[in-house]
């Protein structure tokens, strides 16, 4: 299977302390470099009518823009989905289902995505090879990571600081909102960012159940036989992936920053 | 600080000032999944602008005694009055808001600064803008840390003693008549805490609050508080007192026991170096003078060494103490300095009497036999 974006998840980076942000620049200055070696040989190739047609700027462009929008979705839905199913396990009544969802929905995340992708497509209505199934099949992917996110960053938030919230007479939603979420924020970005790179990994997949995205270049590609355009469609999606995790990363950076 | 001889109990017939400020009627609490209860029929009555403390070994309740007051635990029974309101049954959020709460790990918001800390009671309380930003410089002011230093850094910039006085200054933020503490420097250095100790009661004197204090600190509740309420395994009162009647008076074996020997020394804490005749003075290096022991004084008028103690053979060496301190401290400083007097200095270092380890003994025994 051509994915090659499947990147182990990086997770903690080091601490905020560190006042030095030059490692930042590591991620773009490897992407250029390797989009620039990529350019430089396919521009000394000769192109075939084929080839010239896949590698067209304005397909690319467009299988490019349903990636990123098939990414955005259901990043958004885990965000959506996740976070507040997260804070209501956090809390005290809810410790006796918490292990049982978390494991439910780690069970979710071990099975193969393709695997859930095609099952999805062969459900019922809404369901079918559209996108909504890829959506789903890509929440349900990538849930775990943010579920677990944030369960751990706000069962993580000192016990004092909330005894001493709920002692001066906050009650327990300002305490939530303003004293437990701002506490539990990094570790939760964390979360989804790793959300965020699965997804755009596993999106390559949308196309086999009618999603597009950069899968279909791929799949182009090989059923072409032109290696060309094969290598040309895995060092965008590589690129993507990296560039995405990058900025996750930044703006993990920026959230640790303001408040720890 | 005045320490009133009587348990103040709570009849109901007093002026309403005198009236205590906390009373608990038949307070017990009993965890879910337990038999015996971690308090239990707890009745205690706290007079208006005094300090209670609460002492006992671990797991004796206190701690649960003082969450209840406040209603972070709710009492399985029993009724907690304060002012005269019974507040087991009114809204827990805004109850609290009318009660100052410490805690042991102070429990700063690291994502606030520490005027925004401070500010926070306030904030919920709808004040405006300018009143809470006066407040939060007034009560930097007060604890003794310069406002246009300390307001806008952030609690991880702080020392341990430094937070735990923003955490007092936060509690005090809305002026609540009362004040919980829950060993609030239970993990502070012991110099440090000297200093806090001293820094508290200078505060109780200005702002005058109910306070219950937990401690497991027998030297710590002495010092501190009016009264001292001394817990017994089972949640139950031992003894409910003043800190002298219960250092030479101890009601019952348990309270014998917890306060262990060397009661007759913590006892001198209680003892006002002002309360004391203390010797007269000469000074200067006119030596022809009676019975006075004789100072040699620098140009201030600050003791320099003795010149003669009367009963003394020899000059001692020179040790002092301020009018301010106690006769522990007196006595420390004499055995500190191998002497068997001590200069009494005032707020200016001026020696303004003196000491002799005779007379306080002589003064120790009238005492006695007038108790």
């Amino acid at each position: 299977m051509p994915d090659l974006t499947r990147l182990p998840p990086v997770v903690a980076r080091r601490r905020a302390g560190v006042r030095s942000h030059a490692d930042l620049l590591s991620t773009p200055i490897i992407v250029l470099l390797g989009g620039a070696a990529v350019a430089l040989w396919v521009s000394t190739r000769k192109l075939d009518d084929i080839e010239t047609r896949a590698l067209q700027p304005s397909a690319i462009l467009s299988d490019l823009g349903q990636h990123l929008i098939l990414t955005a979705y259901s990043t958004f839905f885990v965000i959506v989905i996740a976070v507040p199913l997260g804070i209501l396990l956090s809390r005290q009544g809810a410790r006796r289902i918490r292990n049982v969802v978390l494991a439910v929905s780690g069970f979710a995340q071990a099975l193969p995505p393709y695997g859930v992708l095609v099952l999805i497509a062969f459900a019922p209505a809404p369901f079918g090879f559209n996108p909504f199934s890829v959506i789903a099949g890509l929440v349900a992917a990538a849930l775990l990571p943010v579920l677990r996110n944030t369960v751990v960053g706000l069962r993580q938030v000192d016990p004092a600081l909330i005894e001493a919230a709920r002692g001066m007479g906050m009650s327990a939603r300002a305490t939530l909102f303003r004293v437990e979420l701002p506490l539990a924020v990094p570790v939760m970005m964390a979360g989804i960012r790793v959300a965020l790179v699965l997804n755009v990994g596993t999106a390559v997949l949308a196309t086999f159940v009618g999603g597009g995205g950069l899968g279909s270049l791929i799949v182009r590609a090989q059923t072409l036989n032109r290696p060309i355009v094969l290598v040309t469609a895995g060092a965008i999606v590589a690129a993507l992936a990296l560039m995405v995790d990058w900025l996750a990363g930044v703006a993990e950076r920026l959230v640790r920053a303001r408040t720890s | 600080m005045s320490r009133a001889t009587t348990n103040p109990g709570g009849s109901a017939d007093r002026p309403p000032d005198q009236q205590p400020m906390i009373v608990l009627e038949g307070v017990s609490k009993t965890y879910p999944g337990h038999l015996t209860p971690a308090v239990a029929e707890v009745d205690l009555a706290v007079a208006r602008g005094s300090i209670v403390m609460l002492v006992g070994p671990s797991g004796c309740g206190k701690t649960t005694t003082l969450k209840m007051m406040n209603r972070l635990i709710e009492p399985t029974t029993g009724r907690i009055l304060l002012d005269g309101e019974d507040v087991t049954k009114v809204n827990a959020d805004q109850l609290r808001r009318r009660i100052g709460y410490v805690i042991q790990q102070v429990g700063l918001f690291p994502h606030f600064t520490v005027g925004q800390n401070i500010g926070v009671v306030p904030r919920m309380l709808g004040w405006e803008r300018r009143r809470i930003r006066q407040r939060i410089d007034e009560l930097l002011e007060l604890v003794g840390l310069p406002p246009g230093e300390f307001r806008d850094r952030y609690p991880r910039q702080l020392s341990g003693g430094q937070q735990q006085r923003v955490g007092v200054a936060r509690a005090l933020a809305a002026d609540p008549p009362v004040m919980l503490m829950d060993e609030p420097f239970g993990a502070i250095d012991p110099i440090t805490r000297e200093r806090l100790h001293d820094q508290f009661l200078e505060i109780q004197r200005t702002v005058r609050k109910t306070i219950c204090f937990v401690t497991h600190d027998l030297q710590e509740a002495i010092k501190l508080g009016d009264h001292i309420a001394i817990f017994a395994a089972g949640g139950r009162i031992a003894q409910y007192d003043t800190p002298e009647m219960i250092l030479s008076r101890p009601a019952n074996d348990f309270v014998r026991e917890f306060v262990g020997s060397g009661a007759a020394v913590r006892r001198l804490h209680l003892i006002a170096l002002s309360t004391l005749a203390l010797d007269k003075i000469a000074t200067g290096s006119s030596a022809t003078a009676g019975a006075h022991p004789v100072i040699e004084v620098d140009g201030s008028g600050r003791p320099v060494a003795w010149i003669r103690v009367p009963g003394v053979d020899g000059s001692p060496a020179l040790a002092t103490v301020p009018l301010s301190g106690s006769v522990y401290d007196a006595v420390d400083a004499m055995l500190d300095a191998h002497s068997s007097a001590v200069a009494v200095v005032d707020g200016d270092g001026r020696a303004v009497g003196a000491l002799r380890w005779e007379a306080l003994v002589g003064e120790l025994q009238m005492r006695g036999r007038h108790r």
